[in-house]
């Protein structure tokens, strides 16, 4: 049997200093991650929201002039970055273009494509209908500009070419409508 | 006409710099952060410049890899954007704060030195600091109570446990580590 070398500690008492210590230092860790639970660390507010958008000169995907932002003004705008290897901008799709059917001269749609090829953008326009202008935005120039994520993303834009509101994925009629309206679209 | 824009468009890709002037814009980087306040950067100062810029900025597809570092398209195409602003001459807060005003302070890979951001760079030199003078604090108060035991004088070479059974394995250890026969020091008798 051999014995202990190191004399056993004597038990103390808890330091209620060092626990109240301890629980300021945790307790704002613990909120803030609570705050944050619910919210989608993905989608950040975007700074271009209530201020002029940025300008823009792009080739129509089917020719024909460049369409530029100023050439817009007017209505509210429907600015929808969109691309054919997307599948929410597949799921969007129909909503859009029936929309931009609806409504007619009281607002207009354009479509920018991100990322994709002409041919794939034809094909998928022949097989699911269009309805408005889509531009071809090469180095996604204009993408970068309007600080897209990723697709689809959609600005809405008001005649006098403020940005009222922007939409991160799938559009649906109820918030496509909401935003609308912020950017004007008279009910 | 789209065979025309299709080889701008490959072309735009393949050598961005070249066509700039010619290829469609975007925001005009003028309007939003001034004239270029820099020298305009050339051949391999350009593109030194190109990759430390490019990592500063955030690439917005990516998790967490810069503009830099990431293959991706929009990463792409956002580095192309930086070498051809160096070209012209923007310097590296323009730059930052061109892409900025598009994606917000997130595009930024180190927060600017302003408002609540001045905590991520002071609040560990703070708490080092608080941490230092606390230790400090502490050391000095047990001083004064006296509760800082005096040190115990080293044991010699030739002093032993108490203990018989440690006793032999100290003088093990000894003669092992320094060669002393029996664990003893030299000079000194059984």
């Amino acid at each position: 049997m051999s014995q202990p070398v190191v004399g056993e500690r004597k038990p103390r008492a808890l330091n209620q200093r060092v626990l109240l210590l301890g629980f300021l230092v945790v307790a704002p860790l613990v909120a803030v991650l609570l705050l944050n639970l619910g919210r989608d660390p993905h989608v950040i507010d975007s700074p271009l929201v209530g201020r002029a958008a940025p300008e823009f000169t792009l080739q129509p995907l089917d020719g024909g002039e460049p369409v530029t932002l100023a050439s817009l003004r007017g209505r509210p705008l429907v600015l929808n970055f969109w691309a054919t290897w997307c599948v929410p901008c597949f799921q969007e799709h129909p909503l859009l273009v029936s929309a931009a059917r609806a409504l007619g001269d009281r607002a207009r749609f354009i479509g920018v494509i991100y990322e994709d090829s002409e041919e794939q953008v034809q094909g998928f326009l022949a097989r699911q209908g269009s309805a408005y202008p889509s531009l071809l935005d090469p180095g996604s120039r204009t993408a970068i500009a309007f600080g897209i994520f990723g697709v689809p993303e959609t600005y809405f834009i008001d005649a006098e070419g403020r940005i009222a509101a922007k939409h991160v994925g799938p559009l649906d009629a109820a918030s496509l409508e909401a935003k609308l309206r912020q950017a004007g679209l008279s009910p | 006409m789209k065979r025309l824009i299709l080889a701008a468009a490959v072309v735009f890709v393949g050598a961005p710099f070249a066509v700039a002037q010619d290829a469609p814009t975007g925001a005009e980087p003028s309007r939003v952060v001034g004239a270029p306040r820099g020298k305009a950067l050339d051949g391999d100062a350009l593109a030194a410049r190109t990759e430390d810029v490019a990592g500063l900025l955030r690439c917005p597809v990516c998790q967490g890899l810069s503009v830099a570092d990431s293959p991706a398209t929009m990463a792409v195409n956002m580095k192309g954007q930086v070498k051809e602003l160096l070209a012209q001459g923007y310097d590296q807060e323009q730059i930052l704060a061109y892409f900025e005003n598009s994606y917000g302070e997130f595009v930024r890979l180190e927060p600017p030195l302003r408002g609540v951001n001045w905590l991520v760079w002071l609040g560990p030199v703070l708490a080092l600091a608080a941490g230092g003078v606390i230790v400090a604090w502490t050391l000095r108060a047990r001083r004064r109570a006296g509760s800082v035991e005096p040190e115990a004088p080293l044991p010699g070479p030739d002093t032993l446990p108490d203990d018989p059974k440690l006793a032999r394995h100290v003088r093990r250890v000894r003669e092992l580590a320094y060669g002393w026969p029996d664990g003893r020091p030299p000079g000194t008798s059984a």
